[in-house]
């Protein structure tokens, strides 16, 4: 009996164990999913033989992840002998679970990511260039400004999908209270001090209390970087390094901005708790009525709004608490000093991955086609019109044209408009100092932004602190003087 | 083979002993896998510039730097703070819970640990998303709405370095003890009735009950808990990573979001690794210090 129970308890503990490395072991499957295709295609060698491209996706616009399996199909159906695995992710765990991928060595095949994440991965040498797999047809496709985000140095890292202008959004009712001429802004811009005075206009008061802001802009979270990224590419600075790769931050434009910055807080036009305002409350607070203009603003927010608009009308429970009707006017980020206006994109697509071992030249252009095929056409098409982004290619062009989409053509001009100043991409610029400046970012301007936001610090104290970290960083001779 | 080897064998594998360990080989296996493999690799990692197609030998560099870094011993001040303000607190509340549970009956004692040990159980994220609309900056702040009645205006929680620390410090004085709670109690009703009948007999009050019969009691309990409390304290990421991301100006970066950036942002594996280890280090002097000082008096 004893020796029974003794055989019984061994059995369930290996079977335990077994359990616990077979977990292990098809976790490591699952994850080596890239370089296995990469595998197939090397020993199928000619081109014809069964390949699996993987591809690791967010939720992309409202309706993408729904399509995945039609996609998939119409993928296989085009291309017989090659099958799109399509692994869904939440843009919560999207970089977590790529990032664990890539340093295991075993990344996607493909991954839908934002460019300015290209440099980082080309550092870890684990992006497949596709510069010899990619046809001139495919590339001609696409228009050259947002392809040219796709580039690190002569490499080649994938397809865009759009290119988004980062730009301010009002409520339309509000701007014409307050006096503001929005279509004339739209078509010539306007300079920080109109844009300052607009603002003030914007701000209602009930006794002490502010009930609306002029401006709010999400600074906490994951879009701390982008208030003062955004300002200071339409003050002269249109990249953290200057052509001749100087950090350009160390500029004195670049301290008259900060002080701007807290001008319009102590103007009251902003709040003075701006540091923890983050990208869902300022969107509450716009469709809330307590701010007359936002950012940074997307062209979706006026699918979103509209979509609330809608939701109030027919008094469906699940418009936003307290929000009020709100037409999203598309509004241009001011500019500083005089220097030219300059749109900050964002350039998000379809990156290219290796594994650890070198692709095939069949799996590559396995590969090339999958990317292609989700970031041109119909599926870009149906993408892109879902997000109110413009296309940016000419297949998504042409299959969009049986396509409607109810947007305000004010807002589509005005996109237009910004799109033609975008700020160019830079691929010449060495990972090594685009890592450094991340950095610079993440542990200088951006913490002493929030206490300059938060106003214990002075703009001249973030500025020298900046400048310090940047000649510690890139040396005298690394960093702008004027 | 010779006998008296042989027989060496048979004594330390065979039998009950062979038994023995063919019983914990499921946890060996899984211990080796899990903690000993990591720990080990990021030993070798923390002595590397590391890259998923090969990584290079760089000797100490990443220690070098990290004892340079200015950022690393801030974020290792600002988790002593931390921890100072929050583990004697969260002891003292576990342990004034569990003395006001216990003499309730057992079905309430049984509810009361559910309560409590809820947070444990519930999604961290969740939890952080209701802490950051308590902090809300706005009037709509449950703790802006609370102050608001006395006359006080809109404070920035976690937006301004003042109030930051303490709203993190304010929030773990509030969240999950359960584990605590579970474990005082535990020892609480392991203490033998007897000494507090002979207590009664010398008509000693509540809090001379407590103090020369509960706290001597719960002596090797209370240790266990400050040094394991010390060790969570250091190694806390979560509530830093979702509530303030670390700022203002880096006023709440704990050393565990530091490595967590360093290795998962900047793919800097080796200096993370090098900061876990220093970490560790660190942390296992603490707890060596802590049986120092407060393990003499302890009977187990």
């Amino acid at each position: 009996m004893k020796t029974k129970s003794r055989v019984l308890a061994s059995v369930l503990a290996l079977g335990l164990s077994v359990t616990t490395l077979a977990a292990c072991s098809s976790n490591n499957g699952d994850n080596g999913g890239a370089s296995n295709a990469g595998g197939n295609a090397n020993a199928g060698g000619a081109s014809g033989a069964k390949d699996t491209i993987t591809a690791l996706l967010p939720p992309v616009s409202p309706t993408y992840q729904d399509n995945f399996e039609q996609m998939a199909k119409d993928f296989n159906a085009a291309n017989p002998n090659l099958t799109l695995k399509i692994e869904p992710a939440s843009w919560e765990d999207m970089t977590q679970k790529l990032d664990t991928q890539v340093n295991a060595g075993s990344p996607p095949d493909i991954a839908f990511i934002g460019s300015d994440g290209i440099s980082k991965y080309v550092q870890q040498g684990m992006l497949m260039d596709i510069k010899d797999a990619a046809t001139s047809d495919m590339i001609a496709d696409y228009d050259p400004a947002p392809m040219e985000y796709m580039k690190n140095g002569d490499g080649i890292y994938g397809f865009p999908a759009y290119m988004e202008a980062h730009a301010l959004g009002g409520n339309k009712e509000f701007l014409e209270k307050a006096g503001i001429d929005y279509k004339s802004v739209q078509k010539n811009g306007w300079t920080y001090d109109e844009f300052r005075e607009a603002i003030k206009k914007g701000v209602v008061k009930e006794g002490d209390k502010t009930s609306r802001y002029g401006f709010v802009f999400a600074t906490a979270g994951v879009a701390s970087k982008d208030y003062l990224n955004i300002l200071v590419k339409n003050a002269g600075m249109p990249n953290a390094f200057t052509t001749d790769n100087k950090y350009a931050y160390t500029s004195k434009n670049f301290l008259e901005v900060l002080k701007d910055i807290r001008q319009l807080i102590d103007d009251g036009s902003m709040p003075k708790e701006l540091s923890s305002v983050d990208a869902g409350k300022r969107w509450n607070m716009f469709l809330t009525g307590q701010t007359m203009i936002t950012g940074k603003g997307l062209a979706t927010f006026e699918n979103s709004a509209n979509k609330n608009n809608e939701k109030i009308d027919a008094n469906d429970g699940s418009a936003v608490k307290g929000s009020i009707k709100a037409d999203y006017i598309v509004l241009p980020v001011p500019s500083f000093l005089g220097q030219p206006a300059v749109t900050t994109v964002a350039v998000d697509g379809y990156v290219t991955f290796r594994g650890k071992k070198e692709p095939t030249a069949e799996h590559k252009a396995n590969v090339v086609k999958a990317a292609y095929f989700l970031a041109s056409g119909k599926v870009a098409a149906t993408t892109n019109n879902d997000l109110f982004v413009a296309h940016i290619t000419k297949t998504g062009r042409t299959a969009a044209e049986s396509m409607t989409v109810n947007r305000n053509p004010d807002n589509v001009a005005a996109v237009s408009t910004l799109l033609s100043h975008a700020a160019p991409a830079r691929p010449d610029i060495p990972v090594e100092l685009g890592a450094k400046a991340i950095k610079l970012e993440d542990e200088v301007m951006i913490p002493k932004l929030q206490a300059l936001l938060a106003g214990e610090l002075k703009p001249e104290d973030m500025y020298d602190a900046l400048k310090k970290a940047a000649i510690d960083a890139f040396g005298e001779d690394g960093v702008v003087k004027d | 083979m010779n006998p008296s080897k042989k027989s060496f064998i048979k004594r330390k594998f065979g039998g009950d002993a062979g038994w023995g360990y063919i019983f914990i080989a499921v946890a060996l296996v899984v211990f080796a896998l899990f903690t000993a493999y990591p720990v080990a690799s990021a030993f070798i990692i923390s002595f590397q510039d590391y890259k998923p197609l090969g990584s290079t030998f760089i000797g100490l560099d990443n220690y070098t730097e990290t004892f340079k870094d200015a950022l690393f011993w801030r974020s290792i001040r600002t988790t002593i703070v931390y921890t100072i303000l929050t583990v004697p607190v969260a002891l003292l509340l576990s342990f004034a819970v569990a003395i006001l549970i216990l003499p309730l009956k057992k079905w309430m004692q049984t509810t009361f640990k559910a309560v409590y040990y809820l947070p444990a159980v519930a999604s961290g994220v969740a939890l952080s998303v209701v802490w950051l609309w308590i902090f809300d900056p706005m009037e709509s702040g449950i703790f802006n709405k609370l102050i608001g009645l006395f006359g006080i205006g809109n404070q920035n929680w976690l937006g301004s370095s003042s109030t930051a620390m303490f709203s993190l410090v304010f929030m773990a004085w509030l969240s999950s003890h359960g584990t605590s709670i579970i474990i005082y109690l535990a020892a609480l009703l392991g203490i033998d009735t007897s000494y507090y009948e002979a207590a009664d007999l010398d008509g000693a009050s509540f809090l001379q009950k407590l103090r020369y019969i509960v706290i001597p009691c719960l002596k090797p309990t209370t240790l266990f808990l400050l040094v394991t409390g010390v060790i969570g304290s250091f190694q806390v990421f979560q509530n830093a990573y979702l509530m303030t991301g670390g700022g203002p100006d880096n006023a709440t970066t704990m050393v565990g979001l530091l490595i967590f950036n360093n290795a998962f942002k900047y793919f800097e594996f080796g200096k993370a690794a090098a900061q876990s280890l220093v970490l560790a280090a660190f942390i296992a002097i603490v707890a060596l210090l802590q049986f120092k000082f407060f393990g003499k008096e302890v009977e187990y």
